[in-house]
């Protein structure tokens, strides 16, 4: 006789964008009685026998009704709407119990119902976010069996935070420049900001399951479902709406242990049709005012010239012999490239002295530099890849009595592919061997073999611009990189122009040919993929 | 128009003598370029590891520019600051990088140099502490006058930035 039971009582989290104050839910209690399961099951044996048309229903229905009145319950409670339980109703019907301005209004309002002796509810009733009865919260903190007898330090800061937020506003999170740092913060300060917590607000539908006739007891009231929002839509109920799995078992714990059977649904309407279009309309209009305003604040134009940039910063210098070192550089621009006219391409950094960083010792300049470059594709024809430009440089050092030295010798071609590049150069001088010419080479700059010093590193970033990307994007054509534009132009079209060649050729020979010898390749190629 | 964010952080500081150590940072990019949104300097805590050598800051960055073209691509330059025990503050160093022209995420460092006087000031420095200072902050970024100074080298910032580059690619930058 036992129908399933659902025994999974978890609780269940729920997003919604509208106000909570919509939310509505349908509770059912139903006491399971023996006669009461008996005549379910008859009922149910009936209707399945009636749809054959064999029995007819009068008698049990009338005896389910009749068992209903007091065993059964069907409650629709909207969010934080209050439903007096007998209890509650015997204590504020005295004005003496009244003690809080909540109570009084309690008083007031059970007065009113008692007079149009208009009560919707007996056994289901409500307690929410403001009534705060003190049973409930020690039974909510006790999480064991058995119970605890005292709360842990963290739990009671915890209940105090949370009591205390929900009467506050929401704190604003605006931060005093001026005053960072509280030197002495008080208790309070020290609990609310230590704990975080978000304000929720509580509802807890409740049941009282005494024994029909003896309502009103405060033992037995039990908690049905407990439902919780916090300012963000997120609503947490538990237990879940049954949906269709089955319902609750509740069992009161007393001397006559009895069974319930519970069913929660959701009974919130519907958005209207209309006011949910009206609501999309709204966001759409909203999103796209603002699109367009970012829109006009980034603006359209853009400079359109064939241009390539490079933006340098010389970082640092290690491994020489002597200290105070400088760099001096310039950039050697190949044919077909130029630059901005008055525009420097050569540098000098400030002299810096090394200090080891490791086992070397080292020189950081952090020096800017960056230029402008145009290629000009005159030449067509000429089928090379261009030459990229090359940066020269020479380390030299300066030292205390104004002696210049040349340190080392360097180059460094500019990558042809955009983006950060990070390289060390390695540098070399002249040598010439021998004493007299070691001290001479404090004087001239001559010699005919050479030997490593030190080394410099660069950071590049690198940047192309051309107009030929934008046109191959607007006709959609592969966008090649500025490589294959530049050198590639000729090369391709010799490429191309050959294989157009080719194709010429074997459709001219093609119409050329017989008609048979035609028809007989094709054959042998039929029957070769056959 | 063309966007460019940057999105990223002052990690922090290391290689310096001392390591109590506090930056004051700022960006400068060119006439084309126009910032939407984003606070283009800042100066960061005063941080006293108290264990290794390292300072860290992780001072945060968000900056929203729009251009209309290539020139002046925004850099950021540093000024590293010693505050002793004392409360006095010292000028441990200059350093510049530029934000990176590829989009994606990079680790940079960035190294400094400090301006040394003649021999009679680096004696007193040792003793008094103070040192020469750049008369204007324009030099950290502009080489032009460069080569009038006498420079130490000193300790490296770490940053950690991110950079998304958006339309570029519709007025034919490859980056």
């Amino acid at each position: 006789m036992a129908d399933g039971w659902c025994t999974d009582t978890g609780e269940s989290v729920y997003r919604s964008r509208d106000a909570v104050k919509n939310l509505r839910i349908r509770v059912c209690i139903q006491r399971v009685t023996s006669t009461a399961a008996l005549s379910q099951h008859l009922h149910q044996q009936v209707l399945s026998q009636q749809e054959r048309g064999v029995i007819e229903l009068d008698t049990f229905s009338s005896q389910t009704q009749a068992a209903s009145s007091t065993d059964a319950e069907e409650l629709v409670v909207g969010w934080q709407e209050k439903f007096f339980s007998q209890y509650e109703v015997d204590l504020y019907q005295t004005e003496s119990n009244c003690q809080t301005p909540l109570e009084r209004q309690y008083h007031t309002e059970i007065m009113a119902m008692e007079r149009s002796k208009r009560r919707q509810n007996q056994r289901i009733f409500t307690c929410t976010d403001f009534d705060r009865f003190s049973k409930w919260e020690e039974q909510a903190q006790s999480l064991l069996i058995p119970a605890q007898s005292t709360p842990t330090f963290l739990a009671e800061r915890m209940a105090n935070v949370r009591h205390r937020r929900q009467e506050r506003r929401p704190v604003e999170s605006i931060v005093h420049k001026s005053r960072l740092i509280t030197w002495e913060p008080s208790e309070e300060f020290i609990k609310n900001s230590h704990i975080i917590n978000t304000p929720v607000q509580t509802m807890h539908i409740m049941g009282d399951l005494g024994p029909s006739g003896k309502l009103g007891l405060k033992e037995n009231e039990y908690i049905l479902c407990t439902i919780k929002a916090d300012g963000n839509g997120v609503i947490t109920i538990k237990p879940d709406f049954n949906n269709n799995r089955g319902a609750y078992r509740l069992e009161t714990q007393g001397e006559k242990r009895e069974v319930w059977r519970l069913y929660l649904e959701s009974a919130s309407s519907d958005i209207h049709a209309d006011e949910k279009e009206r609501e999309q309309r709204m966001y759409r209009d909203l999103y796209t005012r603002h699109k367009d305003y970012l829109n006009s604040l980034v603006g359209q134009d853009f400079e359109m010239v064939r241009i390539i940039i490079l933006i340098q910063t010389h970082v640092s210098a290690q491994g020489y012999e002597y200290d105070n070192l400088y760099v001096h550089f310039f950039l050697d621009l190949p044919n077909n490239w130029s630059s901005v006219p008055f525009h420097c391409l050569s540098g000098v950094t400030q002299t810096c002295r090394t200090r080891s960083v490791g086992k070397e010792d080292v020189a950081f300049f952090s020096y800017p530099f960056s230029f402008e470059t145009f290629f000009h594709k005159e030449d067509e024809s000429d089928g090379s890849l261009p030459q990229w430009p090359v940066l020269y440089f020479k380390v030299l050092s300066l030292d205390f009595w104004q002696r210049y030295r040349t340190e080392g010798y360097g180059f460094l071609v500019i990558p042809s592919t955009p983006g950060y590049h990070r390289m060390t150069c390695c540098t070399w001088r002249p040598l010439q061997s021998g004493t007299v010419a070691e001290l001479r080479r404090r004087l001239s700059r001559f010699g005919f073999r050479t030997q490593t010093t030190g080394s410099v590193t660069f950071t590049l970033n690198c940047i192309q611009h051309a107009r030929a990307f934008i046109d191959a994007s607007t006709l959609k054509k592969r966008r090649q990189t500025v490589l294959d534009q530049l050198g590639g132009h000729s090369q391709q079209g010799s490429v191309y122009n050959v294989l157009e060649a080719f194709q010429r050729a074997q459709k001219r020979m093609q119409e050329r040919l017989p008609r048979d010898l035609i028809n007989t390749s094709a054959q042998l190629n039929s029957e070769s993929t056959a | 128009m063309a966007e460019l964010h940057i999105i990223g952080q002052i990690i922090g500081a290391t290689g310096f003598p001392q390591n109590s150590l506090f930056c004051k940072w700022g960006v400068h990019a060119g006439g084309a370029w126009r910032l939407l949104s984003g606070l283009k300097e800042g100066q960061t805590q005063v941080d006293m590891p108290q264990t290794g050598d390292m300072a860290y800051w992780s001072h945060p960055i968000d900056l929203h520019y729009t251009t209309k073209g290539l020139q002046g691509w925004p850099r950021l330059y540093l000024q590293v600051w010693h505050q002793d025990s004392f409360g006095r503050c010292q000028l441990y160093g200059y350093g510049y990088i530029h934000v990176p022209s590829s989009p994606g995420q990079h680790r940079l460092q960035c190294v400094t140099w400090r301006p040394l006087g003649s021999w009679q000031d680096q004696l007193a420095e040792m003793f008094v502490g103070g040192g020469p200072q750049l008369r204007s902050p324009d030099l950290i970024y502009s080489g032009a006058d460069r080569y009038r100074l006498h420079t130490v080298g000193m300790g490296t910032v770490e940053l950690e930035l991110c950079v998304i580059l958006r339309h570029f690619d519709r007025y034919g930058v490859e980056s």
